[in-house]
């Protein structure tokens, strides 16, 4: 099988072949990683653990990795010193991108996480100025003030004060 | 008949008190909100009560559902932990009116020593030295322009502080005097929300002060023993990141000055159980009362790691009224140098951003020197309704070099997979020469994170991409060959796609 996986932007086709028969504990496998420029193949000996995969190359390094879907396709991969997010088929899943890009210079602030606004400093038509104040959202037990990326003026105010918002939901539309 | 103790906490402290519970022969009660039931304090008590609904104002803040749960579980004990009601006096005083211990302080000791500027006063009357500041709190009715003469007396910087403020919450540094208004707004709306006191008062900040606080144990037979200090100045808004016992800058001299100044302030008030002087240590070597914490502190496993005394089963011992026979030579000498670092559930590469979420698999750090004081379990789910806590990695060591080093191996046996931790953060702070030689002070860890611009912690090599694709792609094979056994369990995904965190400040 080959899959398409993008890491940190570096996308390259990963071949798996399965050497005699796997079984949902793991396996032996052969790999191919062709990438940009390099070019990799091995053997890996892959067995399941209860955060992954522990991985025996045919060289001996081993590699223990947590592996979580974080959504169709994505994966977090959890090394003892760095974690990496990667994308597989991305291409293949992606629908055509949806439209509506914002006109040049507006800006639309969204809530970064989900939360609950504590307060609303501005008002539709105010004129503001860059890292001004204009909604105070409670998140986790701290309160952050999202301030204007740039002075402008505000064109809409989404949410009132009170209301619970999701991550990533509109809160106030600078022009 | 057993004794019965119920916690009135969730998270590692409750665990924490439960293994204590455990130890003595106590039978324990937890008390757990609706996304709580399946909490690892939960599956660990002996005995739960469902108290209400997530929000901690409807569950883990209410008195009435606490103290009832007590009476209903036959408990005779209650232990607040740390945050939620360990320091509201109405709660010790309605565990007393209801004929239960409560393990802490007297009601009229935490009043007083809950609200700073009080606090400052007993401070001053015991001849121990404060940091320049108002006396008197400015009330919510105060006006700008007043609080403004005020803080041109002192000067600036400053800090504009909640009255009965704590953890970061309602504080905020002002630079200059144009900056006034807007942190006294936010740090009296943040104080009112979480501590139903919208009250400030403002302080002089030092300019380059270590934070150093002296835990102390203290009987109803008047015997009060302070313990050697614990440096608490990486610190990352206000809040502690990293604590450590002893301090690289404290000599003999002055940690006995300090622990003699702790002390005074817990005798001035007649205090009772555990409790935490905390001191600002200025760059000339000079020290100022900052305030108390009259409870439990999350770094208490750093002094337990450097001395052998168990602070929680001595809270018990004292609420029991048994009189308190640690030597006060024994607390006051460091027998190993221990780091404690605190895991959070927030990724450090996005601004340090909450990342709660499904906790799907955990490796644990073991061997010599660790301690894991962990709140959550595989398969928990970790709430948008508290603080995100995972976990305290405790280490100990004969040196803090060898504590250090410890701590890095300990740092990469860790592992939680599902969620972004803080775990990467520590891997790189503990390599910074700064930290490696003790050069640091409240402000060390906001002034590198600015200057570091959101680089990331640490950086994927070209191999380690490689070994992800591999993993990933043998991810997605397994998915299609035998996705139905034990298919991961995607994680909600809004948090990963937040919004422009630059607009955070």
């Amino acid at each position: 099988m080959t899959f398409e996986v993008d890491t940190n932007g570096r996308v390259r086709a990963v071949v798996i072949e399965a050497e005699g028969a796997a079984s949902p504990s793991g396996g032996r496998f052969k790999i191919q990683l062709t990438g940009d420029a390099d070019r990799v193949r091995s053997v890996v000996d892959c067995r399941r653990t209860e955060l992954g995969f522990s991985l025996v190359f045919d060289d001996g390094r081993v590699v223990d990795v947590a592996a979580t879907a974080t959504g169709p396709g994505e994966w977090l991969l959890q090394f003892p010193h760095v974690d990496v997010t990667a994308a597989v088929d991305r291409r293949r899943r992606e629908r055509a991108p949806s439209g509506g890009a914002a006109a040049a210079g507006e800006q639309r602030i969204k809530a970064p996480m989900p939360g609950r606004i504590v307060r609303v400093l501005v008002k539709a038509g105010d004129d503001v100025a860059v890292r001004q104040g204009l909604v105070v959202v409670e998140a986790m037990k701290m309160e952050n003030e999202l301030a204007s990326p740039k002075a402008g003026r505000v064109k809409e105010v989404a949410v009132t004060e009170g209301m619970s918002v999701e991550g990533g939901r509109l809160l106030v539309v600078i022009e | 008949m057993a004794t019965t103790l119920l916690i009135a906490n969730r998270g590692e402290i409750a665990v924490r008190v439960i293994r204590a519970c455990r130890e003595m022969g106590i039978g324990a009660v937890a008390v757990y909100s609706d996304c709580d039931r399946n909490a690892m304090h939960v599956r660990m008590a002996d005995r739960a009560v469902h108290i209400g609904p997530s929000p901690a104002s409807e569950s883990y803040l209410r008195i009435d559902a606490i103290v009832d749960a007590a009476k209903r579980t036959g408990a005779s004990m209650v232990h607040p932990g740390y945050g939620f009601l360990a320091e509201n006096e109405d709660f010790a005083q309605a565990c007393l009116d209801a004929g239960l211990t409560f393990v802490g302080p007297r009601p009229d000791a935490i009043a007083r020593m809950g609200s700073k500027t009080r606090a400052r006063e007993v401070a001053v009357e015991a001849g121990v030295p404060v940091v320049p500041g108002t006396g008197a709190p400015f009330d919510a009715d105060v006006s700008d322009a007043v609080i403004a003469r005020a803080a041109e007396a002192i000067g600036f910087p400053l800090v504009v502080k909640a009255v009965s403020g704590g953890g970061g919450k309602g504080m905020r540094t002002v630079t200059a005097a144009a900056d006034l208004v807007s942190a006294v707004r936010t740090a009296r709306s943040e104080a009112l929300s979480a501590f139903g006191d919208a009250a400030v008062y403002l302080e002089r900040r030092l300019t380059a002060p270590r934070h150093i606080e002296i835990q102390l144990l203290a009987d109803e037979h008047g015997t009060v023993v302070p313990f050697v200090e614990r440096e608490c100045s990486i610190q990352r808004r206000h809040q502690k990141v990293v604590e450590e016992s002893p301090s690289t800058v404290l000599d003999e001299r002055t940690r006995h000055a300090m622990a003699d100044c702790a002390a005074k302030v817990a005798r001035a008030v007649g205090y009772t159980n555990a409790g935490t002087i905390e001191f600002l240590y200025d760059a000339d070597g000079k020290f100022y009362f900052l305030e108390m914490n009259t409870r439990l502190q999350v770094e208490h496993p750093v002094t337990e790691a450097v001395t052998g005394v168990d602070l929680v089963q001595w809270q018990i011992r004292i609420a029991r009224g048994e009189r308190l026979t640690v030597s006060p030579e024994r607390a006051l000498t460091p027998r190993a140098h221990a780091i404690e670092c605190r895991i959070y559930a927030e990724d450090p590469d996005q601004g340090f951003l909450p990342s709660p979420g499904l906790v799907r698999a955990l490796a644990t750090p073991s061997g010599p020197g660790i301690r894991d004081d962990r709140g959550v379990a595989p398969g928990f789910d970790i709430p948008v309704f508290y603080d995100s806590m995972i976990a305290k990695l405790i280490v100990s060591g004969d040196t803090r070099a060898d504590a250090i080093a410890r701590l890095g191996r300990a740092l990469d046996e860790y592992r939680v997979a599902g969620v972004k931790t803080t775990l990467p953060f520590f891997r790189w702070l503990i390599r910074q020469a700064e930290f490696v030689e003790g050069r640091f002070n409240t402000q060390y860890l906001d002034r590198v994170l600015v200057e570091r611009k959101g680089l990331r912690f640490v950086e994927a090599r070209p191999a380690d991409d490689d070994d992800a694709a591999v993993a990933a792609a043998l991810a997605a094979w397994f998915d299609a060959h035998h996705a139905a056994a034990d298919a991961p369990v995607p994680s909600t995904g809004a948090w990963r796609r937040a919004g422009r965190l630059d607009a955070l400040r």
